[in-house]
């Protein structure tokens, strides 16, 4: 038998590993070859350089050990590493077996696999010091130890740290099903060698399993390295466009579910069909409908939280792109020549649609500015263009990009060097999509900030009022400012903190974003973030965006402030 | 005559006949987005309008019209909306404006 390496037994197992390889690299290759042409540059450039050290170093942290779901949930992080770092032992060690016992020759593929059928009249005792029957049993324990957890984690997610886990389509059952089989089988063929059966069993198991892998959510294990490596390399996806990379990100998705939870849409509108995990798989097979493209908060809740660190929003505005861009066709010619902007100076305040429906807060930017001494041009008082982020995030990139050109425009004319604005939303467009190169664009919160500490505002030290602030998502997660209106706060009250917050903050739940849900959806989410804020016994809440502040007043009696608002208050 | 511009004018006569209006496509909209038929037509949302302070773009007027079969030009004139938002905030029914103003231009793109 050791000549050959041969039986029957084997053909399922074969059939089923030549289907895999071949699935595989057809994808692989073809979403290679489709990158654009400076995507392929970025992979030359990248190959051989230290990127591609780290990227071996994240394959073996992310894909074996599994580092960030370890950060979830200990059980989970356990399951998953038993898995991979266990099975990936077993072919390792497996190997090393078989150069131990046979020496140094060719053995074929299933040579290795069923070694113990083609090596029972051999002598297996230990080699080179090392009890490899022992320690192939131990592996395969681990391995087990893990799909008990898997088996229980289908029953009962709550005690692996997950309320919901995905809902599974076909190829996945198949999958699932066959994976559970292939390691008790094989624990069973090993254990009575000459029970032809077992074989046949353990070969189909893996034969099934490995033809629905590239089909199911399995397939993550092999593409997360390409990932890994490709992200690296500086590739990434665009909010214009489907990119041939996107498969790699939608297919290195393993439905495991972690974002589920924090989805708000999820937990307090009951919506279970939007999240990340089912965009991605609708998408993934050609289903996705616009409702569900559409109806997301991009609140980038999931994305911070997602184990395979995808991109989860600009994919979602990639196919907001694909269902939906209206060609600009010179949509907003009537805004061109649009110029009602007053004042003179080299700070330039853009007010933003949000905050023109929020009179006070431009108020308190006025007595602000008028107490620093600072000359302001008001660039859209008495109305002006939208910042164009709405339009990019309804998936109308090309038409969004006229109002962008329209705006730069605007402010390269009046001559200013710094541009503020109290809107995270225009903020993050501004510092994302503008060109507006020499012009330094600050969110209120960062010029307060630097008010202070230039000594051009000084405020007056606050009661012992409570306060408690509310990260905007545009904001924190969006722009990564978390400190600076917390500093401001700080200045003026005592500042407490709600249970979920900075990255993991909620969203006020009317983010311009979601295109599609519902006033008693919106009003669900903010009584919910209002609770949240509640509890932290604070008597006011503060924000730093106008919308958020308008959203979370329809769900709470305490009061809801925008950061300038209480500087307006505190100014000495 | 012209010699006086008073700033108004008559407007030619105009009716608006529901029997003979196809009524189809309004329809279609509602049964997708049934929140559309709560409008009171009160025009909260077209006197907050980013794009309607800047030219003559009317939502009210454009999304009533549609509501009674009138579908000319609405696709054109929808074109002219910022999708910025404030209608929503605005608008006392909580009807997603935004979600109607893309449902329009979705259903009479080639009307
Ligand atoms: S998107 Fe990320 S977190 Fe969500 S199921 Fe996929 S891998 Fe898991
Ligand atoms: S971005 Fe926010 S709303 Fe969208 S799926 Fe993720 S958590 Fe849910
Ligand atoms: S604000 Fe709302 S109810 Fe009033 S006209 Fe506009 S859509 Fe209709
Ligand atoms: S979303 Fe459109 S219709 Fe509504 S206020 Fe803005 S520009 Fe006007």
């Amino acid at each position: 038998m050791v000549q050959t390496f041969y039986s029957g037994f084997v053909i399922p197992f074969i059939v089923g590993t030549s289907v895999l390889f071949a699935v595989i690299i057809y994808k692989y290759v073809r979403w290679m070859v489709r990158l654009p042409r400076r995507d392929k540059l970025k992979v030359w450039h990248g190959l051989f350089s230290v990127a591609t050290l780290k990227g071996i170093w994240e394959c073996f942290t992310e894909c074996l050990l599994h580092r960030r779901i370890w950060r979830v949930n200990p059980l989970l992080g356990y399951m998953h590493t038993a898995f991979a770092l266990g099975w990936f032992l077993l072919i390792v060690v497996g190997w090393v077996e078989t150069i131990a016992y046979l020496g140094l020759r060719f053995v074929p593929l299933q040579g290795h696999i069923f070694f113990d059928y083609f090596t029972q009249d051999m002598d297996h005792g230990p080699r080179w010091g090392i009890n490899f029957e022992v320690v192939m049993d131990v592996l395969l324990l681990y391995v087990l130890s893990g799909l008990v957890l898997a088996v229980f984690k289908r029953f009962r997610s709550r005690a692996m740290g997950m309320k919901r886990t995905t809902k599974l389509t076909l190829g996945d059952r198949v999958a699932m099903t066959s994976l559970w089989f292939v390691f008790p089988m094989r624990l069973l063929a090993e254990s009575f060698p000459s029970q032809l059966p077992l074989w046949w069993g353990y070969s189909i198991a893996l034969g099934v399993f490995f033809v629905a892998m590239p089909f199911s959510r399995y397939m993550h294990i092999f593409t997360e390295v390409p990932l890994i490596f490709l992200r690296r390399w500086g590739i990434t996806s665009e909010a214009g466009r489907e990119k041939s990379f996107d498969h790699f990100q939608l297919e290195a998705c393993s439905r495991c579910g972690i974002c589920i939870d924090p989805c708000q849409l999820q937990r307090d509108a009951g919506m279970r069909n939007v999240q990340s995990a089912y965009f991605i798989r609708d998408r993934r097979y050609n289903r996705l409908t616009r409702y569900v493209a559409d109806n997301c908060l991009l609140c980038g809740r999931c994305q911070v939280k997602c184990p395979v660190g995808l991109e989860l929003d600009t994919l979602r505005l990639g196919s907001r792109h694909s269902l939906s861009g209206t060609p600009s066709n010179g949509r907003f010619n009537y805004a061109c020549d649009v110029d009602r902007s007053r004042g003179e100076g080299r700070v330039g305040y853009f007010a933003g649609c949000m905050t023109l429906l929020s009179p006070k807060i431009l108020r308190s930017m006025e007595r602000i500015f008028t107490a620093a001494g600072e000359q302001v041009w008001w660039a859209d008082r008495d109305g002006g263009v939208c910042c164009g982020r709405p339009l990019k995030l309804s998936g109308d990139i090309e038409a969004a990009r006229d109002m962008m050109r329209i705006n730069a425009e605007l402010f390269r004319n009046h001559g200013i060097t710094t541009l503020v604005t109290s809107c995270p939303i225009c903020l993050r467009v501004f510092r994302e999509d503008y060109n507006l190169d020499g012009i330094e664009v600050l969110h209120h919160s960062e010029y307060f900030v630097r008010l202070l500490s230039d000594g051009r505002l000084t405020l007056k030290p606050g009661g012992t009022e409570k306060m408690t602030y509310h990260d905007p998502c545009e904001l924190g997660r969006g722009c990564g400012i978390y400190d600076a209106p917390r500093e401001v706060l700080q200045t003026v009250g005592t500042l407490v903190e709600p249970a979920e917050t900075r990255d993991e903050a909620l969203c006020c739940g009317s983010s311009l974003a979601n295109m599609a849900v519902e006033n008693s959806s919106q009003v669900a989410i903010a009584q919910a973030v209002g609770r949240a804020f509640e509890a932290t016994g604070a008597g006011e809440i503060v924000t730093a965006c106008p919308l958020c502040k308008k959203a979370i007043a329809r769900g709470t009696s305490l009061p809801v402030m925008d950061l300038a608002e209480v500087i307006e208050q505190h100014l000495a | 005559m012209s010699a006086i511009e008073w700033g108004y004018s008559v407007l030619p006569a105009r009716t608006m006949d529901l029997d003979r209006n196809d009524l189809g496509p309004v329809r279609e909209m509602l049964e997708e987005m049934p929140q559309f038929g709560a409008c009171i037509a009160c025009g909260g949302c077209t006197a907050t309008c980013t794009a309607g302070n800047l030219t003559s773009f009317n939502f009210r007027r454009v999304h009533t019209l549609v509501r009674r079969g009138e579908y000319t030009g609405a696709w054109a004139e929808m074109n002219k909306c910022m999708l910025c938002g404030k209608c929503r905030l605005v608008c006392p029914r909580g009807i997603n404006t935004r979600g109607v103003v893309r449902l329009i231009k979705r259903k009479l793109g080639d009307y």
